[in-house]
């Protein structure tokens, strides 16, 4: 028998799931060890080999947030001092940004720390054209003058970012052969290889975080390495990158800041895959945890992929805000992001008006139900609508006292007249409502109509959620797959290799740019093919995506346009997306190519979902009832049947209200929606209006 | 509906809902906009009114324009109704006379009236800076405008929009006065899109919760910003202080005054601007609606940032502004730089006056303008062009951290055009862009280093103009804090002969001058002698020197 393992790391336990041939699943949950991650990664990894041989293991798949962390500053992961060899002139671009705050009204506003300090950041003088011209030759006293003190200052994490070097990388290349020749032990990124697009600032911050992040991910990838081999697994290792593709061991150390939204991005490819199998096209993925809620936009199949994000950042209902992280321009699953989990604080504001978050009471001390805290959370609000069990969570496995949680709602009941129940449901509707907005960007903005979407609920918290969500936006069937709350670590099996190549071109659409860019193409596809190879790929296996960008002249933002066969069809899916997205299509205007993309694919095996026979709906047996409670429906307490979600059997059905409990979730279903459980084991639940 | 009968949890998730709703209208004028003015440097902002013309929820958007929509609107409103006129369902109105929508002419506003049922319920505006609108010189804020028509075509409230439908003479005629005309259609469409957004939420609302609850929600959401702003103002301590500042007038002299008299009693604050120098024959002048824009901007700031903008929010504070001074000015006073330089020497005056009432809250001064450039002429080809930015400075020092080095402060905070951007769409070559590494203000924190940034012509003929404050009066420290640098142009002429520039100049540029632009230093806070010898340290190895 072979085994598939994914394991995600996430901020309070590691989550394994393993996948057998066969279709069995096998899953542990282990505390998180963020100290060093890896002993929480080989304490899950034991654990699975209690029931499963070394030898019996064909892939390790693994996602993790160290480089978030490490750029978030945690303690135990201090960034490395970098040095940034940029155009004499140009010293600071990599500070200024783009001149913006990130608060306007905040007097007392930070800008994050440059990466590397303006002493590490040295100059050379040269000048390119866009067009890759040289306009002032490379002085190779200055290169020498800026090698000698990077060697004399010890620092071996060094990015070289050079104006317009994206048309041109030539120059770098000599700069970092100096390096290499007089560094011991350096380690250079190229901005000309990291990320060869126009845009200086985003060019250079893509590259240093790179450089930064290096040191540390390589060290903790080695040490995943070395465990894994002890434990006596000689699988190949991949892991997870922000575009929810996966990358060898090998080539991932190299690009550290592909890895950065790692664990985010594997729950939505394995929506994607979800959804896939049950012929859903459409699904919005909605992820909850303790702290924060994701969603993300599969259309047609695909992950909506972005092609940058900012790292370490903030946002601002959902949005990052602009200017208050690292800039990395490499493509990410792209996410809409709010603070709003289980464990978010309820207060009341200073106009007396019931409040929800951003603040959460986190793992420590949780909601006040946990026994330590007494600030009131979402959580709690739950426990006193008895959507979550008022005895023990964790099927019986953590008990809690529900009284705290009342008596913690009762402190944030005064705007609702000190009714409890009425100040718990209000704490519901805020946080849903927090959360519909995440979705809303997710599909309104991008131009999609919820309607056609299907919601794809996990985390510890989706399930519970997922109804109001759904019905706030629109969306009438949500699916809960089988294992909500390790759906991570699941999704990592059902990624494949991808590695994208890209190169800016900026020029009309015309037959000269298209043949410009088909020959970029052709180039591009042979880089990610090499890598493909690298990473043990078989040729049969590979295959490649073209994508070009393109924008109306004038635009300075650009639509991405898939496997274009001819210029005219390019253009013509240009204007169509357009159209979709921001409501207008000018047909009349000129429109130019501003990127060639490659996206090279290694498909993976993929675990089978094999469905049941798809039994009539029938009604669950007795054994699956638990207990009838009384549960608020969004008006008021009625008794409401408990089920077990281990006791539900493919094709039982029932209409809301009720409530399915499990080890790693609780899922409430709403009245006026009905429920039942596919042949794949997933709940279904649909709206009935 | 009364507001008692109300469920405050509904009427906090419909109040939330428009300043999303407010937000999203932002996002879709952005990503459907051609120029990089508003795509990448965001000079735009999104309001919702309900149907007296009340401000409901504005985006965090461009702090100039947050005074300036409200009043803006609300005279448009009027403006129409004087002549007998509405804005039908499905008809949207332009509009960028300044002394109308409330900043200046590049600031063009489109309104949209919301209806539901056949009655009116609300507005959705917003209002974007285009790049060019005619006048004297690319980019349109001559610094030598004597009057309002030497800066471009004034467009009364003209119709946009009817029956859904663009109007193509309007788009025509917006786009024959403009040096840029491809993007002027693509930015219209990009700020009608923005309202549909805005009416289509509004109206989700109004289905879903029913008109009376949300006019009941959003007359809850005026009270409690009320509500908060008095309970914030309380904090501060009664008195009444006189403060002054300067600005540099047409030969560079620091002449013109603004002077404010400011009274906080209790839970109010009045404002009175008596003794302000009166208007100028120079762009200058501020309209009304951009002297409310500092004066909301700075409460805010010392205030309560969290407290949602709305009318209720600004009803507590009261603004006396004598009429035919610089800050009220009659038309048609010339008024482009009123938006981008006046209103930031106001911020600066208003948190001066707030930092005598309650010492230790307000910074020390920032380099107090926005260093406009605006360069365009023919490129080799005989193609006209024209290109616009403004450019950050130092950070005045905080009472308890740095200022931060090159960044835009107070009224705006547009971001830069990308280098490798411009010298694609351009016939330039930027040259430079660093910190000034000698114009920190010392102090116990120091300010912030202004900016170099330098612009070369690369082929063809160009006009530059350059506008920008506080390069003859320093920005002032605090509480014993240094001064910041002042700012400075300089030309290079292609043969190497280097002369000054005035602060507020057009100039010819031939291929091969650069034009330097050093943008102030912020002042420092606090005697220098207590600075931290660590920060020092950390400044001497960075190289990041202070003001003389």
């Amino acid at each position: 028998m072979s085994w598939r393992v994914g394991i995600d790391i996430g901020g309070t336990f590691t989550d394994l799931v393993a996948l057998a041939d066969d279709g069995r699943l096998i899953r542990h949950k282990v505390s998180s060890t963020p100290r060093a991650p890896e002993d929480g990664l080989l304490d899950a990894l034991r654990a699975l080999l209690d029931e499963v041989a070394a030898n019996e293991i064909a892939l390790v798949a693994h996602a993790s947030t160290i480089a978030t962390n490490a750029l978030l500053g945690q303690v135990h992961l201090e960034l490395p001092r970098v040095a940034f060899v940029t155009t004499e002139g140009f010293r600071d671009v990599l500070e200024i940004g783009r001149q913006n705050r990130s608060a306007i009204y905040d007097l007392n506003v930070t800008r994050p720390k440059p990466l590397a300090k303006r002493e590490d950041r040295l100059v050379v003088r040269e000048r390119r054209t866009h067009e890759g011209g040289v306009i002032v030759e490379l002085d190779r006293a200055s290169v020498d003058r800026a090698v000698a003190t990077i060697r004399e200052r010890g620092i071996t994490a060094v990015a070289v970012g050079l104006l317009h070097a994206d048309a041109d990388g030539e120059h770098e290349r000599v700069v970092a052969e100096a390096l290499r020749e007089a560094v011991p032990d350096v380690e250079v990124s190229l901005s000309s290889e990291i990320d060869p697009q126009y845009r200086e600032y985003e060019r250079f911050s893509t590259t240093v975080v790179n450089a930064a992040l290096a040191p540390i991910v390589q060290a903790y990838l080695e040490r995943v390495a070395r465990g894994v081999r002890a434990a006596g697994v000689q699988a190949p290792i991949f892991v997870m990158r922000s575009d929810g593709g996966m990358a060898a061991l090998k080539s991932a150390s190299k690009r550290p800041a592909t890895l950065i939204e790692s664990g985010p991005a594997s729950g939505v490819i394995g929506a994607a895959y979800v959804g896939r199998a049950l012929g859903i096209e459409n699904v919005l993925s909605f992820d909850m945890g303790g702290t924060t809620a994701k969603a993300g936009t599969i259309f047609g199949g695909v992950p909506e992929i972005s092609a940058s994000f900012e790292a370490a950042g903030s946002t601002h209902s959902g949005r990052s805000v602009k200017g208050s992280g690292y800039p990395v321009r490499f493509p990410f699953v792209d996410l809409a992001e709010v603070s709003a989990g289980g464990g978010t604080i309820a207060w009341v504001d200073a106009a007396g008006a019931l409040r929800v978050g951003p603040l959460s009471a986190g793992a420590d001390p949780g909601p006040a139900c946990y026994g330590h805290g007494d600030r009131p959370t979402v959580t709690d609000a739950n426990v006193v609508l008895r959507r979550l069990n008022p005895r023990a969570l964790l099927d019986g496995d953590f008990p809690i006292d529900a009284q705290r949680s009342r008596d913690a709602v009762a402190s944030v009941a005064a705007p609702v007249g000190g009714d409890v129940e009425r100040a718990a449901a209000g704490v519901a509707a805020l946080v849903d409502a927090e959360m519909a907005k995440v979705l809303r960007i997710v599909s309104v903005e991008r131009g999609h109509d919820p309607r056609d979407f299907t919601l794809l609920a996990f985390g510890g918290g989706g399930p519970l959620h997922a109804c109001a969500v759904a019905a706030d936006i629109g969306v009438t069937r949500v699916v809960v797959p089988p294992l909500p709350g390790v759906f991570s670590a699941y999704g990592l099996l059902a990624a494949d290799v991808r590695v994208t190549s890209v190169r800016s071109i900026v020029a009309p659409a015309d037959a000269e740019t298209w043949s410009r860019a088909r020959k970029l193409f052709d180039a591009l596809a042979r880089e990610g093919d090499a890598a493909l190879g690298e990473q043990g790929v078989a040729k049969a296996d590979r295959s490649f995506v073209r994508e070009l960008d393109l924008r109306y002249v004038g635009q300075s933002t650009e639509l991405v346009v898939t496997a274009p066969r001819s210029l005219e069809e390019a253009v013509e899916a240009f204007h169509r997306r357009h159209e979709q997205r921001y409501g207008f299509a000018a047909l009349r205007d000129a429109v130019e190519i501003v990127t060639a993309r490659v996206v090279a694919i290694g498909t993976t095996p993929k675990p089978r979902l094999a469905a049941a026979p798809a039994p009539a709906r029938r009604a669950p047996e007795a054994r699956a009832l638990r207990e009838r409670r009384d549960v608020y429906d969004g008006a008021a307490f009625t008794e409401t049947p408990v089920y077990g979600r281990a006791q539900l059997r493919p094709g039982d059905a029932f209409d809301g209200p009720a409530v399915i409990e499990q080890y790693d979730a609780t899922t409430y279903v709403a009245p006026s929606w009905s429920a039942r459980i596919d042949g794949f084991g997933n709940l279904v639940m649909e709206h009935s209006r | 509906m009364n507001t008692a009968a109300l469920d405050p949890i509904t009427a906090e998730l419909v109040s939330s809902a428009l300043i999303y709703a407010s937000e999203e209208m932002g996002i879709a004028v952005r990503d459907a906009a051609y120029s990089p003015n508003i795509k990448e440097r965001l000079d735009h902002s999104c309001a919702l009114f309900d149907a007296r013309g009340r401000l409901v929820a504005q985006a965090e958007h461009i702090p100039v324009h947050l005074g300036s929509l409200p009043w803006g609107l609300r005279r448009c409103v009027a403006w129409l109704a004087e002549r007998g006129r509405t804005i039908a369902p499905g008809e949207m109105i332009v509009v960028n006379d300044p002394y109308l929508s409330g900043t200046h002419l590049n600031d063009v506003t489109v309104i949209r009236a919301i209806y539901h049922g056949g009655r009116l319920v609300g507005y959705a505006a917003n209002k974007a800076h285009h790049t060019d609108v005619g006048g004297a010189v690319p980019g349109s804020m001559p610094p030598d405008a004597r009057d309002l028509f030497a800066e471009g075509a004034v467009y009364t409230p003209t119709i946009l929009v009817r029956g859904d439908a663009v109007v193509d003479d309007t788009v025509d005629l917006l786009r024959a006065n403009s040096r840029t005309p491809e993007a002027r259609a693509g930015d219209l469409r990009a700020q009608i899109a923005g309202n549909n957004v805005g009416e289509r939420r509004f109206l989700e609302l109004i289905e879903r919760y029913g008109i009376g609850v949300v006019e009941a929600s959003l007359d809850k959401a005026l009270a409690d910003g009320e509500r908060r702003t008095r309970a914030a103002l309380r904090e501060l301590p009664d008195g009444v202080v006189e403060h002054e500042d300067v600005m540099e007038d047409e030969r560079g002299e620091p002449s013109i005054v603004l002077r404010v008299r400011l009274e906080k009693r209790g839970d109010t604050l009045a404002l009175d601007y008596t003794g302000t120098a009166e208007q100028r024959a120079m762009p200058l002048n501020a309209v009304y609606g951009v002297t409310l824009s500092g004066v909301y901007y700075a409460v805010r700031a010392v205030t309560d940032p969290r407290i949602p903008m709305n009318d209720g929010s600004f009803a507590p504070i009261t603004v006396h502004v004598p009429e035919g001074t610089l800050l009220n000015p009659r038309r048609p006073a010339p008024v482009s730089a009123g938006n981008v330089e006046t209103s930031m020497r106001n911020a600066d005056l208003v948190l001066g006056a707030l930092a005598k009432l309650a010492p230790g809250r307000v910074p020390a001064q920032s380099g107090g303008s926005m260093n406009n450039v605006m360069i365009g002429g023919l490129d080799g080809a005989g193609r006209s062009w024209a290109f616009y930015e403004t450019n950050g400075c130092g950070m005045g020092a905080r009472p308890h951290a740095d200022g931060i080095d090159g960044i835009h402060v107070h009224m705006t905070n547009t971001l830069n055009t990308p280098i490798e951007a411009i010298e694609r769409q351009m016939p330039m070559l930027i040259t430079a862009y660093e910190f000034d590494e000698t114009s920190a203000g010392d102090g116990t924190f120091r300010g912030g280093s202004g900016l170099v940034r330098a612009f070369a012509l690369r082929e063809g003929t160009a006009t530059a103009s350059l506008l920008a404050e506080r390069h003859a009066v320093r920005p002032r420290g605090a509480d014993g804090g240094g001064d910041g640098a002042s700012g400075a142009h300089v030309m290079v002429r292609r043969g190497g002969a280097v002369s000054d520039l005035p602060a507020k100049t057009s100039v010819a540029m031939e291929p091969g001058d650069a034009i330097i632009v050093r943008t102030a230093g912020g002042g420092g806070y606090g005697d220098p002698a207590k600075r931290d010898p660590a920060a020092r340290e950390r400044d001497r190895a960075d190289g990041i020197g202070t003001a003389e």
